[in-house]
């Protein structure tokens, strides 16, 4: 449905039930969406008003004076290198894992072959695998590769662990891409290659953009397999370098606040554009059956 | 190059994935939990030990207490209370009134900022908020009378688990309202109309237009609940580490802690596959129910 009929529809739904709107419900029913606003939005709030506070008023909910020393403190703790870390990590990953995605899609949406069934279902599958269950068989494998503490091994693993959901997305998109197009293209002699290079990509940027989106958000607050895989701090990745700053017998809030703050901006920015599409994507997949 | 090529070409990069990071992995697993692999004897390998692992593990009793909190608590409890809180708030979103005060939109908004906290932020605000010497919460608490001394909230068996559902449910309940609102603006309002002509009230139409219409929303929404909130290893393992003791240990953290804390690689690598055989049975509900149906046209 597209985004003016849903429009239309509001508007048909409102008109019609606005007379016999009554007041009491109407105050019942802001003051309930009010408490649960205030439910979701106070965590997020103290993170960013607690990343400025002084250790003193950390805890006081009255008391503030503000500081950058929080900042400070975890950039002197090595954090730039651990924004760094992330984004070459999480980049290049996204890249690699969106380029194998697309294409696959494109076989399995628009190509018949023998094993479609069982391999398109293994991807879809792998949605549901339990990572933790890959963390010991891969350490193995790339303590005995030379594959731990390593970039290479972060960014291979983090383009395995998103490719079932990008797949699934991308197929639904291409679902919504009319078959002819492509079609046309074969008739004016295109080559498979070239049809996928001149009209799939193009065509498909909207849909390719949400989803790469999505996985470089799933990868930036990937926290297991960063974990088990980088022991060496000069490689950590920023959730690992947030957790660090949970000693043993106490806890800098202040620098873990900015940690968090400095961790979460960057997904927030990135969200805002993403969520209708994801959302409304799954809604409408399963709607369809 | 020969266009009869195409689909292994396209496919050859997926296939690498799919053989070296899923099939291959999982097979060594099941090999490893057949011997008594160490962690610190990773070179020269574990001796076979044949179903000795999973012998032990079915035959003591912490694995039950450990599949207790796996299926009821971290995943029932947390999944049903999502969906029917997820169900509440878009019926809220999509009310008349706040359609009327123009706040649907705004409310999205705010949904979208515990949706885009990564899940590691989240616990450590929570476990701020929560803390149990000087927490806003107990400050509050305190403050209203309600309570003479602090409660720790994840440290007191009590309130550890509906601390950690509440820290799970903050963070995840914004994607289940998110799709249930887009579900919800997908009836038709035809079918509302014509409820309401033969006479039928709010709570009627509802069970009778909504809810039926909603449906396959809500199953593939509580599917994927499941796997996400079943596989889970950050919320437990950062909130509570699996304690106080091993109170909140559950499936993923028993892998890990196995694993990489005793260094029984082997008997962690059976936990694994226990676990997958589980995933298993929900993947097959899944892939029948779900994936065969939504993407019917190209199989």
């Amino acid at each position: 449905m597209s985004q003016a009929q849903v429009a239309a529809h509001s508007v048909a739904l409102d008109g019609e039930i606005t007379f016999r709107r009554n007041p009491l419900i109407d105050v019942a029913v802001l003051a309930t969406t009010f408490v649960v606003w205030a439910f979701l939005i106070f965590p997020a709030v103290w993170i960013f008003l607690g990343s400025f506070k002084t250790t003193e008023t950390m805890f006081a909910a009255t008391t503030f004076s503000f500081t950058l020393d929080n900042y400070q403190t975890i950039f002197r703790a090595g954090f730039g290198r651990f924004i760094f870390n992330s984004l070459f990590i999480c980049l290049i990953a996204v890249v690699i894992s969106t380029f194998v995605s697309v294409i696959a899609s494109y076989v399995f949406s628009r190509k018949r072959f023998r094993g479609k069934r069982i391999i398109f279902g293994s991807v879809i599958l792998g949605q549901l695998f339990p990572w933790i269950i890959l963390v010991t068989p891969l350490f193995i494998m790339f303590a005995r590769i030379g594959l731990l503490n390593s970039y290479v091994g972060m960014i291979l693993s983090y383009v395995a662990i998103s490719i079932p959901f990008s797949v699934y997305l991308l197929v639904g998109y291409l679902e919504t891409v009319p078959r002819e197009l492509d079609e046309a293209a074969v008739m004016d002699g295109c080559s498979q290659f070239q049809i996928v290079w001149t009209i799939i990509f193009p065509i498909m940027l909207p849909g390719i953009v949400a989803t790469a989106t999505y996985a470089f958000l799933l990868m930036w607050t990937e926290f297991l397999f960063a974990l088990a895989f980088l022991t060496k701090t000069s490689l950590k990745t920023m959730p690992l370098g947030l957790a660090q700053f949970f000693g043993e017998q106490t806890v800098d809030w202040g620098a873990i606040m900015a940690a968090s703050a400095v961790t979460t901006l960057p997904a927030l920015i990135l969200f805002l554009p993403l969520q209708t599409k994801l959302s409304g994507g799954l809604a409408a997949g399963s709607v369809k059956g | 190059m020969g266009e009869r090529m195409f689909v292994p070409l396209m496919l050859a990069p997926i296939f690498f994935f799919l053989i070296f990071f899923y099939g291959y992995p999982t097979l060594f697993n099941f090999y490893n939990s057949l011997t008594d692999l160490s962690l610190l004897g990773l070179k020269q390998g574990g001796a076979f030990i044949g179903l000795r692992n999973y012998v032990e593990l079915l035959s003591s009793k912490d694995f039950y207490r450990v599949l207790w909190n796996t299926l009821f608590w971290l995943t029932a409890v947390s999944v049903a209370l999502r969906i029917v809180l997820g169900l509440l708030l878009a019926l809220l979103l999509n009310s008349a009134t706040l359609r009327h005060y123009r706040l649907t939109t705004a409310s999205r908004l705010v949904l979208l900022v515990p949706w885009a906290t990564p899940p590691i932020v989240a616990v450590v605000v929570w476990r701020w908020l929560l803390d149990g010497r000087q927490g806003v919460i107990n400050k509050a608490l305190e403050g209203l009378g309600l309570i003479d001394t602090p409660i720790a909230f994840l440290a007191n068996v009590d309130t550890i688990w509906p601390a950690l559902i509440t820290i799970i449910a903050w963070n995840t309940l914004p994607l289940v309202t998110l799709t249930f609102l887009a579900g919800l603006q997908s009836v038709p309002p035809e079918l509302h109309e014509a409820a309401e002509m033969d006479g039928a009230n709010a709570i009627n139409r509802f069970f009778h237009v909504t809810l039926p219409h909603l449906m396959p929303t809500v199953v593939v929404m509580t599917l994927l609940l499941i796997f996400w909130t079943f596989n889970n290893f950050v919320y437990i393992w950062l909130a509570t580490g699996a304690g106080p003791g091993l109170f909140t240990n559950v499936l993923a953290t028993e892998i890990y802690i196995k694993g990489f804390i005793d260094f029984e690689l082997g008997f962690s690598s059976a936990v694994g596959m226990v676990m997958a055989a589980m995933m298993a049975v929900f993947g097959i509900l899944y892939f029948r129910f779900v994936a065969l149906r939504e993407f019917r046209e190209i199989l």
